[in-house]
């Protein structure tokens, strides 16, 4: 090829290469569309991820400009999930999460406050504290959606099979548990995992106590909590809890009570909407009164959160402030768990006309109160104590019968550390 | 002396790199390179950083401040780490002592002419072959409750469910035995190679003499096969010790932290507590103990 020849086909290879990118540049911008990564956990049963994929993808078809993709998380591991996405890097636009996890993640600089989308919206219309349980050196960090609460059921069937009352106090509920065990059938059940770790918060919050002391000290082995722990190693040591409680999951639980294995179940507000044919066959014991008089529960706010390494926050508040208005399929057609958060929600038929939700609304929420029981407030070592495993095995050595002062200094230690880090 | 390589006076260093690079040099550092990157960029700049970890003490969404030693003196006074440690020595000798014996015995009957000897060796490799996730979930699901696999087979037999997921000693047993079945294979795979490359005439002097077939296997089989178990045993504690499938997919560590081994401590410090530093100084104490272990047991090989 002569040199004439040669740079007269550089130059055309050039001159294509320009073009070639001039035409991409000039791409009209109504192409080019905003991806948003949205994590969400699961926040009921198969059903649930696909209401709220349809509840995306309505999104996505009214707002062509942005795409939202919508991933399912589970449970298991949620915390390590979390954290190793945003160590590396890899964080989603926004997500929902445990109750305190916006506040933890905020402390470590990965959140971003959405101060400014609350203020555009009508605060009161979020429940009772829900707002303020989001709020946290001096911003909003999250946006509250649902509310969790801890509530005992109980089955019809078998209690009045065994001639048993509904249990008003703690006494009650162990002899009511003492009645209904036999034939491999329990009082209670519960499990291992974090609904299981549950009973130790609801039954502390109950009797006055829960972790920490008026001062914000560890008080796992503060008088009131130790009396809940012992009311919870008194099923135990009575035989009234099925033994395969410390290895079981939340969902080996839910199954031993529908089947009717059971008298008792701690669990979240909707169980009986997810309980299938057993639905009408679960009743719900009005909160027990503990030895001092006290009642109580505990309860969380659920929420949405936005990262600090999201790309798009305007198109991700703008997301959020949507699904926060739009979230009612999440509960007729996906069965969340949770009550909701936005009163302009619960005021829906779907929740006013279902008597357990609306007795649940009106009886445990006014007692419920957030694992800073005694302490108040929220602050980042909450969503630690809630993803760590020390309450855990806390409640397996209970279920497993253990003496519970040994358990008890372990998991006071623990969290003193905790706090003291 | 060649006059190319006779520098006199010239620099040693000098005269070794020219060595270096001559194309019989070239060549294997070239195709070595990539393997020597990957090494260091997946091992060497991670063990690096982990141990840097392990002297700060933030966590891995944000980076702590240098802490000297510390985090390794908490460790050492933390009841958790010596149970961790405690459970990790019960899980890695029963494991060898279990999985040695077991593959020993089954390459022994390998070895003999027995019909469906080719099926037996593909079926009993199975157990090292299916992923964890699936045969620790399948064992999970036999063991889990009362109307477990394994609990049918009991009260069938008139005995009484056990609660093996519930009972901390129970749950002990059952991750050791999950982890011998899963180990076995590959000890009966290297026992049965150590075995074939025996010279069969020691064999045929030791029936001469007159020897049992107990005495042929201790005085001819074992010594022969001493060096390979060494090292067997060496590589079974290093993956049990590491092992963090079985505790962790079957009990989460639990119950109760009854089978929570010093690779799950570390997960729990890094991740669960959000604590990098503890975390790491976990993983390098169980490196230091487990390097002493291998140079123990080398200095062993090569005294026999």
């Amino acid at each position: 090829m002569s040199k004439t020849t040669a740079k007269r086909a550089r130059h055309a290879w050039l001159l294509a290469t320009a073009a070639a990118t001039m035409a991409l540049s000039l791409t009209p911008a109504s192409a080019q569309s905003v991806t948003l990564d949205f994590w969400d956990m699961m926040w009921g049963g198969a059903e649930y991820p696909v209401a709220a994929q349809a509840l995306v993808d309505r999104y996505n078809a009214e707002h062509p400009d942005v795409k939202v993709v919508y991933r399912s998380v589970p449970w298991t591991n949620w915390y390590e999930t979390f954290v190793t996405a945003i160590a590396s890097g890899s964080a989603p636009d926004l997500s929902t999460g445990a109750g305190f996890q916006a506040v933890q993640l905020y402390d470590q600089g990965a959140i971003l406050p959405i101060d400014d989308l609350v203020a555009g919206m009508d605060q009161n219309d979020f429940v009772p504290g829900a707002l303020d349980a989001l709020k946290y050196d001096g911003h909003y960090v999250g946006l509250p959606w649902a509310v969790d609460v801890r509530v005992l059921f109980y089955r019809k069937d078998v209690l009045e099979a065994a001639g048993v009352a509904v249990p008003t106090t703690w006494q009650d509920m162990r002899d009511a548990a003492k009645a209904l065990t036999k034939d491999d059938h329990y009082g209670l059940v519960s499990s291992g995992d974090p609904g299981g770790m549950h009973w130790i918060l609801t039954s502390a919050i109950n009797n006055g106590g829960g972790l920490f002391d008026d001062a914000g000290k560890a008080a796992i082995t503060g008088e009131r909590s130790m009396e809940a722990l012992q009311f919870l190693a008194d099923f135990a040591a009575d035989g009234t809890v099925n033994p395969a409680s410390a290895g079981y999951v939340n969902d080996d639980a839910r199954g031993a009570f529908f089947r009717g294995e059971a008298g008792f179940l701690l669990n979240g507000p909707l169980l009986p909407d997810q309980a299938g044919d057993v639905k009408d066959q679960i009743g719900i014991v009005p909160p027990l009164k503990g030895p001092h008089g006290d009642v109580g529960t505990v309860y969380w706010v659920n929420n949405v959160m936005v990262y600090n390494q999201t790309e798009h926050p305007k198109e991700t508040m703008e997301f959020l402030a949507w699904w926060s208005d739009n979230a009612l399929t999440l509960w007729t057609d996906g069965h969340s768990g949770n009550l909701p958060a936005r009163k302009s929600i619960a005021s829906n038929p779907y929740f006013q006309d279902n008597a357990n939700v609306k007795y649940i609304m009106d009886t445990y929420l006014p007692i419920a109160k957030t694992m800073a029981a005694t302490v108040g407030g929220t602050f980042p070592a909450l969503n630690e104590i809630d993803g760590d495993g020390f309450l855990m095995s806390l409640m397996q050595a209970i279920w497993q019968g253990q003496p519970i002062d040994g358990p008890a200094a372990t998991a006071q230690a623990h969290l003193e550390e905790i706090l003291a880090n | 002396m060649s006059t190319a390589l006779d520098r006199s006076g010239a620099p040693a260093w000098r005269d070794r790199a020219r060595q270096m690079a001559a194309p019989e040099f070239v060549t294997p550092a070239v195709l070595l390179a990539p393997s020597i990157v990957l090494l260091l960029v997946v091992v060497a700049f991670p063990m690096v950083q982990g141990l840097y970890f392990s002297f700060t003490n933030g966590s891995l969404m944000k980076p702590g401040a240098l802490v000297g030693l510390s985090n390794y003196a908490k460790l050492l006074a933390t009841p958790a780490f010596w149970h961790s440690l405690q459970f990790s020595a019960v899980f890695a000798l029963c494991n060898i002592v279990g999985c040695y014996l077991l593959g020993l015995g089954l390459a022994l009957m390998m070895q003999m002419d027995i019909p469906g000897r080719g099926i037996f060796r593909v079926l009993l490799l199975l157990p090292w072959i299916v992923p964890s996730l699936v045969s620790i979930v399948a064992w999970r699901w036999m063991v889990a409750d009362d109307k477990a696999l394994f609990n049918q087979v009991i009260t069938l037999f008139g005995g009484k469910p056990i609660y093996f997921l519930s009972d901390s000693t129970w749950a002990v047993t059952v991750v050791i035995l999950i982890k011998i079945w899963r180990s076995f294979p590959f000890m009966m795979l290297s026992l049965l190679a150590a075995l074939q490359s025996i010279d069969r005439s020691l064999y045929e002097a030791a029936a001469i003499d007159g020897a049992t077939r107990w005495q042929s296997f201790w005085n001819v089989t074992v010594p022969q096969i001493k060096n390979i178990s060494i090292v067997l045993c060496l590589l079974m504690t290093i993956w049990t010790v590491n092992d963090f499938d079985t505790p962790w997919l079957l009990a989460q560590g639990g119950p109760a932290n009854a089978t929570e081994n010093l690779v799950v401590l570390a997960y729990r410090y890094t991740f669960a507590r959000n604590d990098v530093g503890m975390g790491a100084a976990t993983s390098f104490i169980t490196l230091f103990i487990l390097m002493a272990l291998v140079f123990f047991l080398l200095r062993l090989q090569r005294r026999t």
